[in-house]
């Protein structure tokens, strides 16, 4: 064989071995643009809406996301529990679909959006090597999700500026959050898709007077707002109440009120753009510190890592990572302590709004703790099919 | 007998019920102050408006008849220390970790603004109440805004109140032995409500 038919015999070696390569990343990346995540709903279940029968526009793309309403036909006050506004914060849509298989109304409405940024979730964190899916194992089986992006889709919104000014309030901003929801509030029809998708929330909440509406999310445990409650200035005293009984009672929780100057945040523009009594709860993920060593399942399961336990042991986190926890963070505490932090926030508005009643249960942090998760999910196969949500 | 067993039975029940309650409160005795009495912060954290709300949990205090609350106070558009006789001057220690600059302010600023506050106080001889309702804020470090307005104010205090675990590393009974003002330590946030209601009498 000749110098230059061997030359050409390697570049289509090379050629193929490329095209192998991008089918199999082809393959990944489709299936997670595509998979969808199963939830038996509970049979307080009233009402699905999606975020495109508020704003049509974003009907047939991936920011339109469903909302559950639990309405208990009783006249009271009304709240709004988001997860998946960072998909990669799995805890709380995972405390989502565990609310919405266990609630029970018997005084005003509840509405649950598991996924707030529907296409942060169709893909995982760009050059993180981060996996793509964990399991909750259950009696009847295990049940899969999706660990997301922080930001939306690059397929629904693309290129990014070089600058990202948030609207209206004029405020320059990282160029990269143009995409983040929780930077894009309050929101605008013409704006950018992740624009759009903060003005239908913005829109879900103005159009049902939600009276609280609850952002969950998880912060890395060197980052000091861990272990927190971030408050509207109208919800402080609420957050408050619930951050000082959850420390003397269960939990230690923080609380910080919303800076005025920080834009674009749901507990800064949802209580400054509508009438509701806007909280931002966040649990201790160790995943996502940016000093951990290999970023796997077991790792977002457990919290468990080695290099950070160092500085656990040194008292550089913001909350305890020492043997006394075991150097972890497992799911079901950070599930736990949401939906526990969420109901202690109820429980308040209840009490300083009594005219804004909800009573409502759905699993509490003691018996996250004691349960695990597994024990809150039911077996679709086993479900009445009308219960059944796949999205 | 029976007599004197029913008794010390019923005493013992008492004690009981009664415990909880005291083991709440530990450390010094609590001081006692008049009213009207004027609540601020230090660090610009929550933790003024936690004690703000944590006095009107008692029920017998008032927002604005028998305390008031001012975040900054002697700033432009804020009330000073002697707008009117305040019994005295409750200091909620706390820095915010949402970060200063998001409130606009640096620690220099808080500092400074803290130092005038206290001169003042001085001045007028308006008595001061170190209060800390919040959990150890990486209390060993000290180059931490929390550990400087600690540093700002409790040397300046004539008593200081402080929840359990904002002393894990014995940081005020330090301030205690060095300046020699009494430390008050409660179990949790949630009972500054009860030593209110023995601190503050109308």
């Amino acid at each position: 064989m000749t110098v230059a038919k061997k030359q050409i015999l390697l570049k289509v070696i090379c050629l193929v071995l490329a095209l192998v390569l991008a089918a199999i990343a082809g393959v990944s990346f489709y299936d997670q643009r595509h998979y969808k995540e199963t939830v038996v709903v509970s049979d307080a279940l009233t009402e699905v809406r999606w975020l495109s029968d508020y704003v049509p526009m974003l009907k047939g793309t991936y920011g339109d996301t469903p909302i559950f309403i639990f309405d208990s036909g009783v006249e009271g006050g009304s709240v709004l529990y988001c997860g998946g506004t960072h998909p990669y914060e799995p805890a709380t849509s995972l405390s989502a679909f565990i609310l919405m298989e266990n609630i029970q109304v018997e005084k005003g409405k509840v509405f649950v959006i598991p996924q707030c940024s529907y296409s942060a979730t169709t893909l995982g964190v760009q050059g993180n090597a981060y996996p793509s899916y964990y399991t909750i194992e259950t009696e009847w089986g295990e049940q899969k999700y999706k660990i997301g992006e922080r930001n939306t889709n690059p397929l629904d919104q693309w290129p990014d500026n070089f600058t990202y000014i948030n609207y209206p309030s004029g405020q320059s901003q990282a160029y990269n959050d143009l995409r983040n929801l929780n930077r894009c509030y309050p929101g605008r029809l013409d704006g950018t898709f992740t624009e759009r998708v903060a003005y239908a929330i913005m829109e879900v909440i103005r159009t049902e007077n939600i009276d609280m509406s609850i952002d969950c999310h998880e912060a890395s445990i060197m980052y000091p707002v861990v272990g927190t409650y971030v408050a509207h200035d109208d919800a402080m005293d609420i957050a408050m109440m619930a951050a000082m009984d959850l420390s003397a009672t269960s939990f230690d929780m923080k609380i910080e009120q919303s800076p005025k100057s920080l834009k674009g945040f749901t507990h800064r523009e949802w209580g400054d753009y509508s009438d509701t009594l806007a909280i931002l709860m966040e649990t201790p993920e160790p995943f996502i510190d940016r000093i951990v060593g290999p970023m796997t399942v077991d790792l977002m399961m457990t919290g468990k890592d080695l290099f950070l336990s160092f500085a656990g042991d040194k008292g550089l986190t913001y909350v305890p990572y020492t043997a006394e926890n075991d150097h972890s963070w497992p799911m079901n505490v950070r599930v736990g302590r949401h939906l526990s932090g969420a109901a202690k926030a109820v429980y308040y508005m209840n009490m300083f709004f009594p005219e804004k009643e909800v009573i409502a249960t759905w699993p509490s942090y003691e018996e996250l703790v004691e349960k695990d998760c597994g024990a809150f999910l039911h077996d679709p196969s086993a479900a009445n099919p009308d219960q059944v949500y796949k999205f | 007998m029976r007599k004197v067993m029913t008794t010390i039975i019923c005493i013992a029940l008492m004690l009981c019920i009664a415990m909880p309650a005291f083991a709440a409160i530990s450390g010094d005795e609590v001081k006692t102050y008049g009213t009207p009495f004027l609540i601020t912060n230090a660090g610009q954290g929550p933790g003024g408006k936690m004690a703000r709300l944590l006095v009107s949990q008692t029920g017998t205090l008032t927002l604005d008849t028998d305390y008031f609350y001012d975040s900054e106070p002697g700033a432009e558009g804020h009330g000073t220390l002697d707008d009117m006789d305040y019994s005295c001057l409750v200091v909620v220690i706390g820095s915010t970790d949402k970060g200063l600059g998001a409130s606009g302010i640096t620690i220099e600023d808080e500092l400074a603004r803290l130092e005038k506050m206290v001169a003042h106080a001085k001045e007028i001889e308006l008595p001061i109440v170190a209060v800390l309702l919040e959990k150890d804020k990486r209390s060993d470090i000290p180059t931490n805004a929390n550990e400087r307005c600690i540093d700002a104010i409790c040397p300046n205090a004539e008593w200081m109140v402080v929840v359990a675990d904002g002393n894990t590393d014995g940081r005020f009974d330090k301030l205690k032995e060095e300046y020699g003002i009494p430390l008050t330590v409660i179990d949790t946030t949630l009972d500054f409500t009860e030593l209110a209601k023995l601190a503050f009498v109308k």
